[in-house]
C-alpha cells in the first residue's frame, strides 16, 4: 500500500481521503445549520412572520414602539399583536393554543396563568428546549426571584416576564401635609395607617363639607378585589393555600385580614362599595383620595401625564402596602411571554421574547415605554425619567416583600376559578351581606371542593 | 296508457317542485343547523361529559354529574332568584312604559318624528358604553342623578353600592334601553289599528277611557302578548348591562344567571357546569316560552 508520508506523521490514502470527506461533511453539516439557524429568523427574502396574543391594554403600545425596536436588531422577523381584552384572553389563548394549528407563537399571560397553560401541555420548556437558542450573555441570575416564578410552574420555566406590577401604595403628599401628618413611609404599619386616616377624612375647602378622604381601592365584585385582603394577610404571615392546595385562610388571621380591608371602606369615599379600578383611580388622580392601594403601572398616568390627572410627581409618592405583623405587603402581577410547543417559529418567538426580557430591553422598554422591569441589574440603573426613581425603589422593596412572603394569586391550573371563588365571598363580606367568617367559611368550602 | 303517463308527469312535476322548494330553503338551513343547532348540540354533549382543556374536547361521559353539581350549588339557585326579580320588575315596566309613551307619541303634535327618531339612540348604544355613562351618571359624589335628586330636597342615594339599590338600577338601565323597542312595536301597532271602529264607537258617544278599554286593548292584545315574549327571550339573556354596571355586584345583588354561566366558563374555566347550566335555563326558558304563547293564544280567543 502506497504510503503518504509528511515527516514524523504518515497516514493511508484512504484515511485522508476519509478525512477530507468528513471535513467536507462536517462544513457541509455546519453550513446546512447555520442556513437553518439564519433561516428559522428568516432573511430579507424570506422573512419569518409570528404572532403575539396580548392584552388589549398594551397590545398597540408594543405593536407600535416595541416590534420597530425589535426589528432594529431581529430585521428579518416579522411580528403581529393581537390585543383582546382581559376578560376573554385567557380562554381565548387556552382555545388557539389547545387547536391543531394554533394561530399564536407567542402568549402573553398573567400572573396565575402560567399553571393553567401549561398544565394544557402547551408550552415550550424555555430552559431545555430553547436552550440551544438562548444567547449566552442571557442572565437568567439576574431576574428578581419573585418576578421570573410568575413563568414557572412545577420546577419548569415556561415564561419570562416581559411587564412586571405590582400592588403598591400610592400616596397624595399634598392630602397628608393638609391633615398635618408627615408623608408615610415604608415602615408605616396599618395600625398607624388607620390611626391617620380619620384625620386624612377631611374638608379641604372649608365649605362644611368633607371633599377629601383616606383611601381608595379594589371594593367591587371582582376578581382583583380579593387582591387586597389576600396582601394583608400575607403580610400578616398568612397563607391562601397550603403545599397540599389546602385552604389555610379560614381562621383568625383570614378574618382579620378581611376585616382590614373592610375597615377602609369607612375611609374611603361615599359609595366606594362599588369601586374598583377605574373608580379608584380617577378619585386619586383628581386629589380627593389620601392613598390608594394600587397597580404600581398606573404610577405614570396618576402622576406624570397632565392629560390624566390633575396631580404632578412631587406630590405622588409610591411605597409598598402597610407592615403587618410579619412584613410590608406587595401583591405580584406579572405578564409573562411564553412560547407555543406547536408554533413552528419558536427560535424566532423565542428571539422575540429573550431580546424584550435582556438587560437591554428592559432598559429599553423602561426608558422608552415606563414597563416596569424584572430584573435587578435595571432596577440599579438610573432610568432616564427622574419620575421613575422613587418606582423603582418601591419595586425593589416590593419583589422582596412579595418574593419573601409568596404574595401572588394561587399557583393551580384552577387558580382563576380559585380567584373568582374569593371575589363572589368577599364581595358578600364587603357589601355586608354576610360576615367575614361567613364569607371566608364558604370560600374555603367550595376552594377545597374545587381543589380536591 | 295515457292515465299512467298522466300520472307520471304530475309525478315528475311534484319531485320537480320539491327539489326547487329544497334548492331554495337548503343554504338557509345549512347555515341554521350549522349556527344554531351545532352549538347547542355541542353544548348539551359538553353537559354530559368531562371536558379536557388540552384539546377542547369532551373526553368522558359523566351522565348526569354535572347537572346534580349545578343544581347543588347555592349560588346557582341565588343567581336563579336575582334574574326572577329583574324579570319580575323590568318587564312589566317596559311593556308599561313602552306601549304608554306609543299613546303619547301617537297623538298629533309638532316634533314627534324627531321624538321617535332620538327613541332608536339607547338600543343602538353599545352595553358597555351604556353600562360606563350610567356608572358616571350614577356616581355617588359627582353624578347627575344624585345631584338632580338634591337640587329637589332629597338625600344622594349610593345607587350601585346598596345591594338593595343596585338591582332597581340595573333595571333602570336596562328599561331606558329597551323601552325604546317596545314603543316602536307598539307605535306601529297602534298606527295599523282600523280607523272605522273608532269612528263609529264615537259617533255613539264613546269617551276616551271606553274606546281604549273596549277597542284599542282588545285588538293590541295579540301585539302586547307578542312583544311581551321577544322582550322576555331578550331580557331573560341580559347580563352586560349587569357586567358593565355593577358586575353582579355589590356583593352578589345583581349576579343574574347568565353573568354567573359567563363567569363560571370564561374566568373559572369551569366549560362542562356551565354547559349544564345553559341547557337547565334553555329548558327552562322554552317551558315558560310555551307558556306564556299558549298564554297570548288564549287572549287571543277571549277578544
Amino acid at each position: 500500500m502506497k504510503q503518504t508520508s509528511t515527516g514524523k506523521f504518515s497516514v493511508s490514502r484512504r484515511a485522508v481521503f476519509a478525512a477530507g470527506l468528513s471535513a467536507v461533511a462536517a462544513i457541509s453539516i455546519l453550513a446546512t445549520g447555520a442556513s437553518y439557524a439564519q433561516d428559522a429568523l428568516g432573511t430579507a427574502e424570506q422573512p419569518v412572520e409570528i404572532r403575539m396574543i396580548a392584552n388589549e391594554a398594551f397590545a398597540n403600545q408594543w405593536q407600535t414602539n416595541m416590534v420597530p425596536e425589535f426589528n432594529k436588531v431581529y430585521p428579518n422577523i416579522k411580528v403581529t399583536i393581537d390585543g383582546v381584552p382581559y376578560a376573554e384572553l385567557l380562554a381565548k389563548s387556552l382555545l388557539d393554543a389547545t387547536g391543531p394549528a394554533p394561530t399564536y407563537d407567542i402568549i402573553i399571560a398573567d400572573d396565575p396563568w402560567i399553571p393553567q397553560l401549561a398544565s394544557a401541555g402547551v408550552l415550550v420548556d424555555l430552559k431545555k428546549d430553547a436552550a440551544a437558542w438562548t444567547s449566552a450573555d442571557y442572565d437568567w441570575a439576574d431576574f428578581n426571584a419573585a418576578p421570573l416564578a410568575a413563568g414557572e410552574w412545577n420546577g419548569v420555566q415556561y415564561g419570562v416576564p416581559l411587564r412586571s406590577n405590582l400592588l403598591l401604595m400610592f400616596t397624595n403628599k399634598a392630602l397628608y401635609e393638609k391633615a398635618g401628618l408627615p408623608a408615610p413611609t415604608p415602615e408605616l404599619t396599618w395600625e398607624q395607617f388607620f390611626q391617620q386616616a380619620e384625620k386624612l377624612v377631611q374638608d379641604t375647602n372649608g365649605d362644611g363639607k368633607v371633599d377629601a378622604w383616606a383611601v381608595d381601592t379594589y371594593f367591587m365584585r371582582d376578581a382583583l378585589t380579593p387582591t387586597i385582603w389576600q396582601t394583608i394577610l400575607n403580610s400578616n404571615g398568612g397563607a391562601l393555600l397550603d403545599a397540599g392546595n389546602k385552604p389555610t385562610f379560614n381562621n383568625e388571621a383570614g378574618v382579620k385580614a378581611l376585616q382590614t380591608h373592610i375597615d377602609l371602606l369607612k375611609y374611603a369615599p361615599t359609595g366606594a362599595v362599588s369601586h374598583g379600578f377605574n373608580e379608584s383611580l380617577q378619585a386619586f388622580r383628581q386629589g380627593q383620595v389620601a392613598s390608594m392601594f394600587m397597580w404600581g403601572s398606573v404610577f405614570k398616568g396618576t402622576a406624570v401625564d397632565p392629560s390624566t390627572t390633575t396631580l404632578k410627581p412631587e406630590q405622588v409618592g409610591i411605597q409598598v402596602m402597610p407592615v403587618g405583623s410579619k412584613s410590608a405587603g406587595a401583591h405580584r402581577g406579572i405578564w409573562s411571554g411564553a412560547i407555543n410547543n406547536k408554533s413552528e417559529n419558536q427560535q424566532a418567538a423565542w428571539a422575540l421574547l429573550q431580546w424584550l426580557s435582556s438587560k437591554e430591553g428592559e432598559v429599553w422598554q423602561s426608558n422608552a415605554l415606563g414597563v416596569f422591569p424584572a430584573r435587578k441589574s435595571t432596577l440599579a440603573t438610573t432610568p432616564e425619567h427622574e419620575w421613575l426613581k422613587p418606582v423603582f425603589a418601591a419595586l425593589q422593596q416590593g419583589y422582596d416583600a412579595a418574593g419573601e412572603g409568596q404574595m401572588w394569586r394561587p399557583r393551580h391550573p384552577k387558580s382563576d376559578a380559585v380567584q373568582q371563588v374569593l371575589a363572589d365571598e368577599t364581595a358578600r363580606a364587603v357589601a355586608g351581606q354576610a360576615t367575614p367568617q361567613e364569607a371566608l367559611q364558604a370560600a374555603a368550602e367550595k376552594i377545597e371542593k374545587l381543589l380536591d | 296508457m295515457a292515465t299512467v303517463g298522466r300520472s307520471r308527469s304530475r309525478g315528475a312535476a311534484k319531485l320537480a317542485d320539491l327539489t326547487s322548494r329544497w334548492a331554495f330553503m337548503a343554504p338557509a338551513t345549512i347555515i341554521l343547523l350549522a349556527m344554531l343547532a351545532y352549538p347547542i348540540l355541542y353544548t348539551i354533549e359538553i353537559s354530559f361529559s368531562e371536558l379536557d382543556l388540552a384539546t377542547f374536547t369532551a373526553t368522558e361521559w359523566v351522565g348526569w354529574d354535572n347537572y346534580i353539581e349545578v343544581l347543588n350549588d347555592a349560588r346557582f339557585w341565588e343567581s336563579l332568584r336575582i334574574t326572577g326579580i329583574y324579570l319580575v320588575l323590568a318587564l312589566p315596566l317596559q311593556m308599561i312604559l313602552g306601549f304608554g309613551i306609543a299613546f303619547l307619541i301617537n297623538a298629533n303634535w309638532q316634533g314627534r318624528g324627531l321624538v321617535r327618531a332620538l327613541f332608536i339612540i339607547p338600543m343602538v348604544v353599545a352595553p358597555v358604553v351604556a353600562g360606563g355613562v350610567w356608572r358616571m351618571i350614577l356616581d355617588p359624589l359627582w353624578g347627575l342623578a344624585n345631584y338632580v335628586i338634591g337640587l329637589a330636597g332629597f338625600e344622594p342615594l349610593d345607587w350601585l353600592g346598596n345591594p338593595s339599590l343596585a338591582m332597581l338600577t340595573v333595571v333602570i338601565i336596562d328599561t331606558w334601553r329597551w323601552t325604546p323597542f317596545v314603543t316602536l312595536i307598539a307605535t306601529a301597532a297602534l298606527m295599523s289599528l282600523p280607523k272605522d271602529v273608532f269612528e263609529a264607537a264615537e259617533i255613539d258617544g264613546a269617551n276616551w277611557w271606553t274606546m281604549f278599554w273596549s277597542i284599542t286593548l282588545p285588538l293590541l292584545l295579540p301585539i302586547i302578548a307578542a312583544t311581551f315574549v321577544v322582550r322576555w327571550l331578550g331580557a331573560v339573556k341580559m347580563f352586560d348591562i349587569a357586567l358593565a354596571a355593577t358586575n353582579g355586584g355589590p356583593g352578589a345583588a345583581t349576579k343574574v344567571i347568565n353573568l354567573f354561566i359567563y363567569e363560571e366558563a370564561f374566568r373559572s374555566l369551569k366549560f362542562a357546569e356551565s354547559a349544564a347550566m345553559a341547557v337547565i335555563i334553555l329548558v327552562l326558558t322554552m317551558v315558560l316560552t310555551a307558556l306564556f304563547l299558549r298564554g297570548s293564544r288564549k287572549l287571543e280567543e277571549m277578544y
